[in-house]
């Protein structure tokens, strides 16, 4: 991730396609990131919500993974998908609970191997939009290594990150609550779901950012730079 | 579908005119949404990025104004919006801007149109245009077909509302007593292998279980009635009340194909007849003393809820009122001369406003004068003050309130001889000031009630020659009735009014009624039309060509649909034990109503503007 900050992600990208032997990698690889000067209104962005069996990435798996593609500032419903992942590990209850699924469904879901490709595939080549993103990222760079002994790069948008960012310019003083997904769309005048699954709240993030990008005075002219770190 | 969206599907799902679609349609509908959010004081639609959209609004709000800036719509939650197709030149030029940040669901017109396709009700919802949408609704609420209230003609089936509760011949006298304090009934019916065996009431378990000492772990079959005497669903309620008086019983079992379906109880029947229009009318004439009277329009509240809830029209309903209204009149003048002798000359007592119209419910104010024989000498007015006190106050006792702005035969200035009428009105038409106008809705509809009605048609045939085509006058009064406007629609749930501030609830009457009721006088006024119904007045205003088909058509819809919902309004405070009014939350409608009252606004509207454009004048005041 070093050399990601120093020369960006395209050279990282790059990089690891020479290195690389996965098919799997080699395919996501080879298809181009956007230009940071590229403007965010043509772009296109995958928003993705990962559920999981808790917060180590060493430790814990992902049971399912939502996604849903944003174009032209505007999401993309059709896109939408909700994929379960098995896990052999027992459910912890805390996370049934959260994210109201039960083993049973999980029976019903794909394995890692074959689910991460689909992955792979949907964001070859595009711009990764999540809440608290570096879960995700964290997840993926584990099971890529795991599965295909391969590092993992993306060009990321965070909409915590964002939020975080819009308070410090501010001067503003923040708990740490009120960067939770539910809040900030609060404050955006959004609708509170209820439903808390992988592709709801993938649905929530892309709209939280379409707002955050409205917020911007020259959002038309507002260039993917504008919300990397 | 993506169980995941079933969020999204339930929020859609809540709103015309997708409330009307199918749970297959309900479910994919989802899928074919791209999702937009619009920053409070953008411009909305964006036209830049697309459109053929229909747009369906999330959370936020939008207000739409037309060239003139003048506000014509404001959307919020639920509310949708068909963008025009750019190519369009014949559309309006309508400009929305965000008043909040927006967050709405887009629908493209290709995925629209499959809709459409599918979908009759969902297409009428966006082909037809306001008036056809309108007329739609109308013939739906009372797709229920007009019945005869005369109560004879009556089927037993249409007084039975609910199922009867039938146990087995085996059951035990408490079981049976169980289930009928759980079922609120006083009266069961026993079978036997499925058969009709008997009846069991409150009564039965009184006067042959208790009262004898039976146990109560005994068959019903030991204490109920046997040998039943039955009806048929189609039975006319006349030939059941016969059957029941003739056998002194009180419960008869309905049957339909050999299966009972209801049983009729002579409470069912007082509760009918009670509130029933002729025989009401028979007890207003058979009434003796204004305490009498007093009692009978105590039936009245539930007299509009049983007709509202036959469906009826809201014109029906106001004729049924008005005609009631008639009665008591009649019926106390008689008991007035009862008391004070024959009348010295010739009068006649008219009623004014609403009752003049036959447009009244159950809650009116009494307005009224009395146009006396010119031949009227000074010693007989003290006879005529006596007639008209004794009539108001009885009235008033009656629940018809004294009206508030003193327009009573009871005020010497409305107790007037022929000559002195035709003088007051020759000066409310030559000068037409602010007062007269406000009295014009009073006195410029009346109709004779009782008496020597010549003495009323020579004061409206003055009247009319007077006002037909007077453009001065007319122009005067179609500023007045350009007074009330009808609200531009809802906002969540505040009634949206031109500059001024959201209200909570909608003055039906005002803003609904009235607009049309005064245009119809005006039109009547100018053309020399006699009647005095809202409705026979737009239909001679056809006849003469003062009306286009169209603005005829519409405007009854209008009427009646706005008159329904106030029916309906006023019957469920009744219901509710509270004195029924012309003030309608905007919650108690549903998205499809309010879109249907919106529309009915914007033909008040047109028809306002038409009337504008043809007496200028009319705008200064």
């Amino acid at each position: 991730m070093m050399f990601d900050a120093l020369f960006g992600y395209n050279y990282t990208r790059r990089k690891l396609l020479k290195k690389t032997n996965s098919t799997v990698m080699q395919e996501f690889l080879s298809n181009p990131f956007p230009d940071k000067k590229d403007l965010i209104t043509n772009m296109d962005i995958v928003s993705i919500d990962f559920e999981t069996t808790g917060l180590d990435i060493a430790k814990d798996k992902v049971i399912s993974i939502g996604t849903v593609n944003i174009g032209h500032l505007a999401v993309n419903l059709i896109s939408s998908s909700h994929q379960l992942i098995k896990t052999k590990k027992q459910l912890p209850e805390s996370s049934v609970v959260i994210h109201q699924i039960t083993d049973t469904q999980i029976t019903d879901a794909m394995s890692i191997e074959n689910a991460l490709p689909i992955l792979l595939k949907k964001l070859s080549g595009k711009v990764m939009l999540a809440h608290n993103a570096k879960i995700e990222l964290g997840f993926i760079n584990k099971m890529c290594q795991e599965l295909y002994g391969s590092d993992f790069i993306i060009p990321v948008i965070d909409t915590q990150y964002l939020a975080k960012r819009s308070f410090e310019r501010q001067n503003k003083v923040f708990k740490s609550n009120e960067l939770r997904l539910f809040n900030l769309r609060k404050s955006y005048n959004m609708p509170a779901y209820k439903a808390h699954n992988a592709l709801m709240d993938a649905i929530a993030t892309a709209e939280l950012f379409l707002a955050m990008v409205s917020k911007i005075a020259s959002n038309k002219n507002a260039c993917l730079r504008d919300f990397l770190p | 579908m993506e169980i995941e969206l079933i969020e999204i599907r339930d929020f859609i799902a809540l709103y015309p005119p997708f409330n009307i679609l199918d749970e297959n349609a309900l479910n994919t509908l989802p899928k074919k949404l791209t999702i937009r959010y619009f920053r409070k004081g953008s411009i909305f639609p964006d036209l830049t990025l697309d459109n053929k959209n229909l747009y369906i609004i999330r959370t936020g709000a939008v207000e739409l104004r037309n060239q003139q800036e003048q506000l014509v719509d404001k959307l919020s939650e639920g509310d949708i919006f068909l963008s025009k197709d750019a190519s369009d030149k014949t559309s309006n030029e309508i400009k929305g801007v965000c008043v909040e940040d927006t967050l709405v669901y887009l629908l493209g017109f290709e995925d629209l149109f499959l809709l459409q396709n599918e979908f009759n009700d969902f297409d009428r919802q966006f082909n037809f245009s306001v008036n056809e949408r309108l007329r739609h609704a109308v013939e739906l609420s009372h797709s229920a077909d007009m019945r005869d209230l005369s109560a004879m003609k009556l089927e037993v089936s249409e007084l039975t509302d609910r199922q009867p509760v039938i146990v087995d011949a085996v059951t035990t006298i408490q079981d049976a007593a169980k289930l009928m304090t759980n079922e609120y009934v006083s009266s069961i019916l026993v079978t036997n292998n499925g058969k009709l065996v008997g009846l069991l009431t409150d009564k039965d378990i009184r006067t042959r279980c208790v009262a004898k000492g039976l146990g109560y772990d005994e068959p019903v079959s030991s204490i109920m009635s046997t040998g039943l005497e039955t009806v048929l669903d189609k039975t006319l309620l006349s030939e059941a009340l016969l059957l029941m008086t003739r056998n002194k019983i009180h419960h008869l079992p309905v049957m339909k194909d050999d299966e009972a379906i209801g049983i009729l109880t002579t409470s069912d029947v007082v509760r009918h007849l009670s509130a029933n229009p002729t025989l009401i009318a028979t007890d207003i004439y058979k009434a003796n003393s204004v305490d009498a009277l007093k009692k009978i329009s105590a039936r009245l509240p539930e007299l509009q809820l049983q007709l509202s809830l036959s469906s009826s029209t809201a014109k029906h309903i106001g004729e049924v009122f008005s005609s009631i209204t008639d009665a008591i009149t009649c019926r106390l003048i008689e008991l007035a001369e009862d008391l004070y002798g024959k009348a010295p000359v010739e009068y006649v007592w008219t009623a004014g406003g609403s009752q003049a119209r036959n447009e009244q419910t159950s809650h009116s104010d009494q307005d009224n004068a009395l146009i006396i024989s010119d031949e009227l000498q000074p010693e007989d007015e003290k006879y005529f003050e006596n007639l008209s006190s004794f009539v108001c106050d009885g009235l008033d006792a009656c629940g018809y309130i004294y009206c508030p702005g003193e327009a009573m035969a009871s005020n010497p200035l409305w107790r007037q001889p022929l000559k002195v009428w035709v003088k007051k009105f020759t000066h409310w038409i030559q000068s037409p000031e602010p007062k007269a106008l406000m009295l014009s809705s009073i006195f410029f509809d009346l109709r004779p009630v009782y008496g020597t009605f010549s003495l009323f048609t020579e004061l409206q045939n003055n009247v009319l020659t007077q006002t037909k085509n007077n453009e001065f006058f007319i122009s005067h009064m179609v500023g007045n009735a350009l007074t009330h406007q009808p609200p531009l629609g809802f906002f969540k749930n505040f009634v949206m009014v031109q500059d001024e501030k959201h209200k909570n609830t909608l003055d039906v009457k005002h803003r609904g009624v009235v607009p049309i009721v005064d245009i119809a006088r005006v039109i009547a006024l100018d053309n020399g039309i006699k009647a005095t119904n809202t409705v026979e007045r737009l239909d001679y205003a056809l006849k003469c060509n003062a009306l286009s088909v169209e603005m005829h058509d519409n405007l009854i819809d209008a009427l009646e649909y706005i008159g329904s919902l106030r029916i309906r309004h006023q019957a469920k405070q009744i219901r509710a034990g509270l004195d029924a009014d012309n003030y309608l939350p905007p919650e108690e409608l549903s998205g499809l109503e309010k879109n249907h009252l919106k529309d009915s606004f914007s033909i008040i509207k047109t028809m306002q503007h038409f009337f504008e454009s043809r007496y200028p004048s009319a705008r200064i005041r």
